[in-house]
């Protein structure tokens, strides 16, 4: 256990650039949502959606 | 000094300016504009020194003639028209005047002469004040007066520009340095002033900043030479990293605070079709540069272990902290990271 | 976009909480991380080329291989760095690599900018952290001088680029790339339109550099340190090509005969500068001036216009970025055991350095286009194309060409080959970290031999 301890002491800062990345990659999808729901509703891009096919095309 | 009395002096120079910012009537903002210049004298002529006499008598003179002058143009101007209003200004000739007068004020090129030489002469707490907070109340005056010949300030403003940076090229005195850096971003705000009054305020401000930033700085460092900036990572490592970015600021290089004025102002002038003076502007602006990466080449990078040009000073009774110097991670923030701000910051000034 | 900007933005408090005894490895292991993760930028399936689209940035196929060079050099530079600054400070280590992870977030976000204001404002971010990198790192006294030269060069041409910029805005009422491509062709007189044109690209020819305006940057490379010359040489080189190609696409059906002095003086570089390194005598000085000559080439095929011009130019500035950055970390290498750059000072490491020998040979043959390295891809699509366009540009690039080849054969014999001279006697054994740094420089240029799409850009 102490060794545990000694070892989150030591390498703590390796969690930085992960979690950077999940919150990076969470804002990035809230992002798409909202640029496709624009997408969704434009006149240009709009299109008949096949059966059975998700609104969130890419 | 006798703190009852740098009370009484401080108060005077707030009050001055306040009454002159509050004044719709000439005559009281020409006291207020007095009273600020009253209560400076003595801070500038406190050290017991000749050179701060000199540049004490020099300050007094200089801001007695524009003074004098402002007084003259709106009594003739109330003589003639009826009227002491600030905003209704409209003689050609006396509105020419009292703009002249405030650019002597200022020190705006070609009316500049006196402003290195203050500097030079007053310690570095004094040259704050007056390159910052004595600057305000002549701006804002102005600022509100109606312009009647475009092409006076454009002509000021350029020439202050590229004397600003022609001028501090060859300087090796500190004080002297940042004096003309200050008619070099004077002379931004001046040839902005008659296209939008709310860019040239949030220059000011900026350069308010920015400029604190730098004399406590330098204060901090208790450096007036350019070689004596070289041991400052003696004395304060932490500026000894910043300051580069804070004179870069100071020269206006993105992504930090000073571009953000230059750039709106280039906007706003090629948006009025002045590309010419935008790009005369913008280019005259690299001079001024020059010298800003000069020193920050002797204060942070040409450090230890290279070797140095100046031997180390004595630290005889070195304050760790005063109440200026709190105020430096302040004005360093602001000085460095407003850039991505700036569209809220021009948004509460407009 | 955020998935790599965050966790780059993330790095510089890693490099400033990780322990003493971790802090290489740690940055190394994260950056080696983030751009394992950028990788997936290259793979583009979106119907308007433009992908992984928010507000301000966007990825397409012109962007996409330049990006993810950036984020190679990342690593490669904080490897290559490590014996540099072995001696330095702790503090000083970290600021290195905060400046490093700086600079790489400002060309992330200027390569990957979709508004031109925000483009410029990040082309000249990156100033900033190259300066530093070159003033407070450099070794010789005159890096001062080469730090102003490369600071005054880059500033006196792009400040003219941000006025024009304003001014397109007035025009136009957007800089933004998605947009602009779809207007119309701009009204303006053909006096404004030759100041625009030259105002928008001297800025990038200048960063280039162009033959003429290109004196900052050998200076810069032989002071820099060798992280500062290898993302000079890699990326922000590429940044001149590829704001070139951008301004192109806005400005190109309006200026046709301009480019003729531009497109000489590049080719007329081209053969100027292969000649300079010929009588070169300074290994770093060798390979800036054969920057020069690459990228006088690059500048030709893009000034030209056509499909195959810029596709040959996306390809050999990839291909370029990686070589002429593997070849300041061999020039590194001999400079960290001798501490001399001259090149007659520091002859026959091959009896001494043989692995390494080996390691210069296929940089240097990947530097003078050998099949079936995409050097060569680039310089025949580039050379093809500015035949097509004019017969007479063969006896500049054939002989641009042939200069190329001889100048990396006397590199190589002049470092490797002959008497080991007598004061090279202790020398270090080369460490695996220089040959995993070479490795990867090397590897990315092999592999790409299988996938040139990748870096061919939209034009395909």
């Amino acid at each position: 256990m102490v060794n545990f301890v000694a070892l989150v002491r030591e390498h703590w800062v390796n969690i930085l650039v992960p979690a950077g990345f999940v919150i990076g990659w969470y804002l990035d999808r809230l992002q798409d949502q909202k640029l496709t729901t624009f997408r969704n509703k434009s006149a240009l891009y709009s299109r008949e959606l096949k059966p059975g096919e998700e609104v969130t095309w890419k | 000094m006798n703190p009852y009395l740098l009370i009484v002096l401080l108060t005077s120079l707030g009050l001055g300016t306040a009454l002159t910012l509050s004044s719709t009537h000439w005559l009281l903002a020409w006291l207020g504009l007095e009273v600020g210049t009253l209560a400076i004298l003595p801070l500038m002529a406190q050290p017991h020194h000749p050179r701060a006499t000199e540049a004490a008598t020099k300050y007094f003179i200089v801001q007695a003639t524009a003074a004098a002058t402002l007084l003259f143009a709106a009594i003739n101007n109330a003589w003639l028209q009826g009227h002491w209003d600030i905003q209704h200004m409209s003689h050609p000739l006396f509105t020419s005047m009292i703009t002249l007068a405030l650019l002597l004020k200022l020190g705006l090129a070609p009316m500049h002469t006196w402003m290195p030489e203050v500097i030079q002469g007053v310690s570095l707490n004094t040259g704050l004040i007056v390159s910052t907070w004595q600057k305000i109340a002549p701006f804002i005056l102005l600022l509100q007066i109606k312009q009647i010949h475009p092409p006076l300030l454009t002509i000021i403003g350029l020439a202050s520009i590229l004397i600003g940076g022609w001028g501090g090229l060859n300087q090796t005195q500190l004080r002297k340095i940042l004096a003309y850096s200050s008619i070099a971003h004077l002379g931004w705000m001046v040839l902005i002033l008659q296209h939008s009054t709310a860019l040239a305020t949030f220059a000011l401000l900026i350069y308010i900043f920015m400029t604190s930033a730098t004399f406590i700085t330098l204060k901090k460092c208790k450096a007036t030479t350019i070689n004596m900036l070289t041991t400052t990572w003696t004395k304060a490592p932490t500026i000894t990293l910043v300051a580069p970015l804070m004179l870069l600021s100071l020269g206006g290089l993105p992504p930090l605070s000073g571009f953000a004025p230059k750039w709106f102002i280039l906007q706003e002038l090629t948006q009025q079709n002045f590309i010419p003076h935008a790009s005369i502007a913008a280019l005259a602006a690299l001079l001024s540069l020059y010298y800003y990466l000069r020193l920050s080449y002797s204060i942070t990078l040409s450090l230890s272990p290279n070797n140095l040009p100046e031997c180390l000073q004595w630290r005889v009774n070195y304050p760790i902290s005063t109440p200026l110097s709190s105020a430096l991670p302040a004005a360093l923030a602001l000085t460095l990271f407003l850039l991505p701000l700036t569209p809220s910051a021009l948004t509460l000034i407009i | 976009m955020l998935k790599i900007l965050i966790p780059t933005l993330l790095l510089i408090p890693t490099s400033w909480l990780a322990k003493a005894k971790w802090l290489w490895p740690t940055t190394l292991l994260h950056s080696f991380i983030i751009t394992l993760f950028s990788l997936a930028w290259l793979k583009n399936t979106s119907e308007t080329n433009w992908s992984t689209l928010n507000p301000y940035m966007a990825t397409d196929p012109l962007s996409s291989p330049l990006l993810t060079l950036t984020c190679w050099l990342l690593p490669l530079m904080i490897l290559a760095s490590q014996n540099h600054l072995a001696q330095d400070p702790l503090v000083r280590q970290r600021i290195y690599i905060t400046l490093l992870v700086t600079l790489q977030l400002s060309l992330i976000m200027a390569f990957a900018a979709t508004e031109l204001t925000m483009f410029y404002v990040m082309f000249e971010t990156t100033l900033i952290p190259t300066l530093i990198l070159i003033t407070r790192w450099g070794n010789q006294m005159e890096r001062l001088n080469a730090g102003t030269y490369f600071l005054f060069y880059t500033l006196a041409s792009s400040l003219p680029l941000l006025i024009t910029l304003l001014a397109l805005q007035n025009k136009t009422g957007t800089l933004s790339l998605l947009i602009i491509q779809l207007l119309g062709p701009i009204p303006i007189s053909p006096y404004v339109n030759i100041i625009w044109w030259t105002t928008s690209l001297l800025a990038f020819l200048v960063k280039m550099p162009l033959y003429g305006v290109h004196l900052w940057l050998p200076k810069a490379h032989v002071e820099a340190p060798i992280a500062g010359s290898m993302i000079l040489a890699a990326v922000l080189l590429k940044l001149g090509g590829y704001g070139m190609m951008r301004m192109m696409l806005i400005l190109s059906p309006l200026a046709k005969e301009l480019c003729y002095p531009f497109i000489i003086l590049a080719l007329w570089g081209v053969l100027m500068t292969s000649s300079i390194c010929l009588r070169q005598t300074d290994l770093k000085s060798l390979i800036a001036y054969s920057s020069v000559s690459h990228m006088g080439l690059v500048a030709a095929a893009i000034l030209i216009q056509t499909p195959w011009g810029l596709t040959g130019a996306l390809i050999l500035m990839i291909a370029h970025g990686l070589t002429s950055s593997a070849l300041f970390c061999l020039a590194n290498t001999n400079y960290e055991r001798t501490h001399s750059r001259t090149m007659i000072l520091t002859r026959g490491s091959q009896m001494i350095l043989p692995l390494m020998a080996t390691w210069w040979l296929i940089t240097c043959l990947a530097n003078l286009a050998l099949p079936p390295l995409p050097n060569l891809m680039g310089e025949l699509i580039i050379i093809s194309a500015l035949l097509g366009w004019s017969w007479w540009t063969i006896i500049f690039t054939g002989a641009g060409a042939l200069i190329t080849a001889t100048y990396s054969l006397y590199m190589y014999l002049m470092t490797q080959r002959g008497p080991v001279p007598n004061h090279m006697i202790s020398m270090n054994p080369s460490h695996s970290r220089e040959h995993l740094l070479l490795t990867l420089h090397l590897l990315p240029l092999l592999l790409l031999v299988f996938k040139p799409t990748t870096i061919w850009g939209s034009a395909y």
